[in-house]
C-alpha cells in the first residue's frame, strides 16, 4: 500500500486525533506499567489493555466489511484465530525444542537432527497421542515463515471463500449463515485430536517468548501492548485511507444498492473480495499479537458466538465510522469484565436476586436489541452529535 | 447513421408468461428513440435484456462496430462497453454528496486497485462541474443526494449516466412524478444527449413523447406493435386499441 500523504490526514482530522488519543493512552500506560514505570497497572492488566487494542484492530476491519462495505461477516473471529495458531505454533515449537535440546545436552552422545525432532514432537503432542509432527507443522521452526502465515493462510481462505460466495452472488443473511457456517467447520475441526493442532487442548505456553526465558514478563508484556498500539494505529490510517476517497464511494454504494453499481461498470464482486480478503489478513494480525498475551488458543476461541460478538461490539458501537468500532469493542469489553469479573454489586429485588455473573448476556443481548432499533448510530452517533453541537 | 444495437428474435419468459415475444429492435448513433406502450408491455424487461439484468431464452443481442454478443457478457461488462441505464425508479446513493455521486459515474478504469489509488484530477473535476451545469445541480454538488426533491434526483441520476460517457442511454420513464416545468428541461437534456449517442426513452406520457420529436416504437405483449413518427403511430388502428383508446 502506498503511504498515505499529508492531505489525506489534513482531509481525515479524526485519523490525527484517534493516533493522538492512541499515543497518550500508552503513553500512560507505560508510564503506570510495572516494567517501565511507577507500577500501578498489574501486568496481568497491562496484557489485558494490550488484548482490547487486538480486539480493536479486529473491530475496526469488521466495520469496513460490515459497515462500510454491507457484508455481515459472521466469520472474521475465525481469521482471527487462524492468525493466532499460526504464530503459536512457532512459539511452541521454539520453546520446546530449546527445553529438549536442554535436557538431551546432557548425554554422552549428542542427539542427532532427528531425535530431536521426534523428541519434541512426543513433547508438543503427547497430549493427544501422536509423536510425530503433522504436515501443517512444516514451518514452524521458522519465524519468518510462521509469520509469513498470519497473512497467508487468512488471506487464502478469505480469497477463496470470498471467491466463491461473492460469484455466486450469495448475500445478505445467506452470505452471514454461510460465513458462520465456515466459522462452525473451522472451529469443529480445531476440536479434534488428529487435526494436527493437538484438539481442545489447543496452544499454550504462548507467553513465553522463545530467546526471552530470562526476560520478565512485565517486560514482555509492555512489549506486546507496544506492539499492538502500532498495529492498531497502522490499521487505523490505513482502513481510514481505504474509506476515503473514490474507494469508499464505491464500497458504500455497494453496501446501499449493489445492482446499480454494476450498471456504472464497476465490478462488484471484485470489490467485495477486495475488502473481504484485506479485513481478513488484519484480523489473522490482530489475532496473532492477541493470543501470546493471552497465553492460550484452543478451538472454542472460534466458536461462532465469538463473530457474533464482534458484530455486537460494531453495532453497539455504531457502523460505519472507525472510531465507532473502537469505542464499541472498548465499551463492552470492559463492561463484560466488570459484569463477568464479579465487581458489580448484585441487584437484590426482593423475590429474585440478579447475579450480573449470569445475567450480562441477557444485557449485552438486550442493550444489542436496544441499540439496533433505537440508536442504529450506536455510541459513534453520540460523538457525532457532540462533535456537530461543539 | 450507423447500426449501434440490434435484437432480434428475442423471448423471455417468466414461469410461462411470454413477457418478450420474437422482438427485433434497431437504433443507430446517434439516434433517440422513444419507445411506449401499456404496463407489462415488456419496456423495462427489454432493459433488462440488453443491460444483461435478464438473460433471454432466445434471440441475439448484437453491440457496435464489431458485432459482438452482449449475451455473454455480465452487466458491468456491458456498462464498461459503453451502456449506461436510468431506472424506473430514481437510484442514486442517498448517503454520498452529489459530488460524490457524480465522480463514481466518471468515466475512469474500474478496478479495485484503479480506484483505490485513484488521484483526483483536475479534468475529473472540471467534468463533474460541467455535468452538474447541464442537470442544474451546480449549487447542490456538496449536499447529499438523498436531500434532493423527487425531479433533481431523476436529474442526478441522468447525470450520472452522462458522466458515463456511454454510447447508448436507456432512459425509463424518466419525467414520471416532474411538475411541468421539470418535464420541459428533462426533454432539452435527453435531446441534447441524444445528438452524439443513442438514446432509448421509455414514457407514458405522449405529450412528452410528442415534444421529444423523434421516432416512436409501440411495444405490446412483448412484441412491436408500430414504429415511425409518432403521427403515425397515434393514427394507427391498432395502437389506438390496445394503448391510447384507455
Ligand atoms: N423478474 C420477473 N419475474 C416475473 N415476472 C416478471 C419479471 N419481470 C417482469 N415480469 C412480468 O413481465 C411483464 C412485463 O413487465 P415490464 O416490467 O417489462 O413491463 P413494462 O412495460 O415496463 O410496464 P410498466 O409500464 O408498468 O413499467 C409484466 O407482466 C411483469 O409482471
Ligand atoms: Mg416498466
Amino acid at each position: 500500500m502506498s503511504t498515505p500523504n499529508r492531505s489525506f490526514l489534513a482531509q481525515n482530522p479524526s485519523v490525527l486525533w484517534f493516533l493522538g488519543f492512541l499515543g497518550l493512552f500508552t503513553l500512560l500506560v507505560t508510564v503506570f506499567s510495572e516494567a517501565t514505570g511507577t507500577g500501578v497497572i498489574s501486568t496481568s492488566f497491562v496484557k489485558t489493555l494490550g488484548k482490547i487494542l487486538c480486539l480493536c484492530l479486529i473491530a475496526i476491519a469488521m466495520d469496513v466489511v460490515w459497515g462500510y462495505c454491507g457484508i455481515l461477516s459472521l466469520g472474521h473471529f475465525a481469521f482471527f484465530g487462524i492468525g493466532g495458531y499460526a504464530i503459536g505454533m512457532w512459539l511452541m515449537y521454539a520453546r520446546t525444542e530449546g527445553i529438549v535440546a536442554d535436557s538431551l545436552a546432557a548425554q554422552a552422545i549428542p542427539p542427532t537432527a532427528s531425535e530431536l525432532s521426534d523428541a519434541v514432537a512426543s513433547q508438543i503432542f503427547g497430549v493427544v497421542g501422536a509423536s510425530e509432527f503433522p504436515p501443517i507443522w512444516a514451518f514452524a521452526h521458522s519465524l519468518p515463515l510462521q509469520l509469513l502465515m498470519v497473512v497467508l493462510v487468512p488471506g487464502l481462505l478469505a480469497l477463496v471463500f470470498g471467491w466463491l460466495a461473492f460469484r455466486s452472488r450469495v448475500t445478505g443473511v445467506y452470505l452471514s449463515i454461510l460465513t458462520q457456517a465456515m466459522t462452525l467447520a473451522l472451529s469443529l475441526w480445531l476440536f479434534q485430536n488428529d487435526s494436527g493442532l493437538r484438539g481442545n487442548n489447543g496452544l499454550s505456553g504462548l507467553q513465553n517468548i522463545p530467546g526471552f526465558e530470562e526476560t520478565p514478563q512485565a517486560l514482555i508484556s509492555i512489549w506486546f501492548f507496544w506492539a499492538s498500539a502500532a498495529a492498531l494505529g497502522l490499521g487505523y490510517v490505513l482502513f481510514a485511507w481505504v474509506v476515503s476517497g473514490k474507494m469508499g464511494s464505491v464500497i458504500r454504494a455497494i453496501r446501499d444498492d449493489e445492482a446499480r453499481v454494476r450498471f456504472l461498470g464497476y465490478h462488484v464482486e471484485s470489490y467485495k473480495l477486495f475488502v473481504f480478503t484485506l479485513t481478513a489478513i488484519v484480523a489473522g494480525i490482530a489475532g496473532a499479537l492477541y493470543y501470546p498475551q493471552a497465553g492460550i488458543i484452543n478451538p472454542a476461541e472460534i466458536a461462532p458466538i465469538a463473530s457474533i460478538y464482534l458484530a455486537v461490539w460494531v453495532a453497539i458501537g455504531g457502523r460505519g465510522r472507525l472510531y465507532g468500532a473502537v469505542l464499541g469493542t472498548v465499551f463492552v469489553t470492559l463492561a463484560s469484565s466488570w459484569f463477568t469479573g464479579g465487581s458489580a454489586p448484585d441487584v437484590n429485588l426482593g423475590v429474585y436476586t440478579i447475579k450480573w455473573t449470569d445475567w450480562w448476556l441477557v444485557l449485552l443481548g438486550v442493550s444489542f436489541v436496544a441499540v439496533t432499533l433505537f440508536a442504529p448510530q450506536g455510541l459513534g452517533g453520540l460523538v457525532d452529535k457532540l462533535r456537530r453541537k461543539a | 447513421m450507423s447500426t449501434l444495437l440490434e435484437l432480434s428474435g428475442v423471448s423471455v419468459s417468466f414461469d410461462g408468461f411470454k413477457a418478450i415475444n420474437n422482438l427485433s429492435f434497431q437504433i443507430g448513433e446517434p439516434e433517440l428513440r422513444a419507445i411506449i406502450g401499456p404496463n407489462g408491455a415488456g419496456k423495462t424487461t427489454f432493459m433488462d435484456i440488453i443491460t444483461g439484468k435478464t438473460k433471454p431464452d432466445e434471440g441475439r443481442v448484437i453491440w457496435g462496430d464489431k458485432n459482438i454478443s452482449l449475451l455473454g457478457l455480465s452487466e458491468s461488462q456491458i456498462a464498461r462497453e459503453g451502456v449506461g441505464r436510468k431506472f424506473q425508479k430514481p437510484t442514486v446513493f442517498e448517503a454520498q454528496t452529489v459530488r460524490e455521486n457524480l465522480a463514481m459515474a466518471l468515466k475512469n478504469p474500474r478496478g479495485p486497485f484503479d480506484v483505490l489509488f485513484y488521484k483526483k484530477t483536475k479534468r475529473g473535476a472540471e467534468r463533474v462541474e460541467a455535468i452538474a451545469e447541464q442537470i442544474g445541480l451546480t449549487d447542490s454538488l456538496t449536499r447529499l443526494a438523498g436531500e434532493l426533491s423527487h425531479g433533481q434526483k431523476q436529474w442526478l441520476e441522468i447525470g450520472m449516466l452522462l458522466a458515463q460517457e456511454p454510447r447508448l442511454l436507456l432512459v425509463d420513464e424518466p419525467a414520471a412524478g416532474m411538475t411541468p416545468a421539470e418535464r420541459e428541461k428533462t426533454t432539452e437534456m435527453l435531446v441534447e444527449a441524444a445528438k452524439t449517442r443513442a438514446v432509448v426513452v421509455v414514457e407514458h406520457d405522449m405529450e412528452f413523447v410528442r415534444r421529444l420529436n423523434c421516432k416512436v416504437t409501440v411495444l405490446n405483449e412483448g412484441s412491436v406493435l408500430a414504429e415511425g413518427s409518432i403521427d403515425h403511430v397515434t393514427s394507427d388502428p391498432q395502437v389506438i386499441d390496445v394503448y391510447l383508446g384507455r
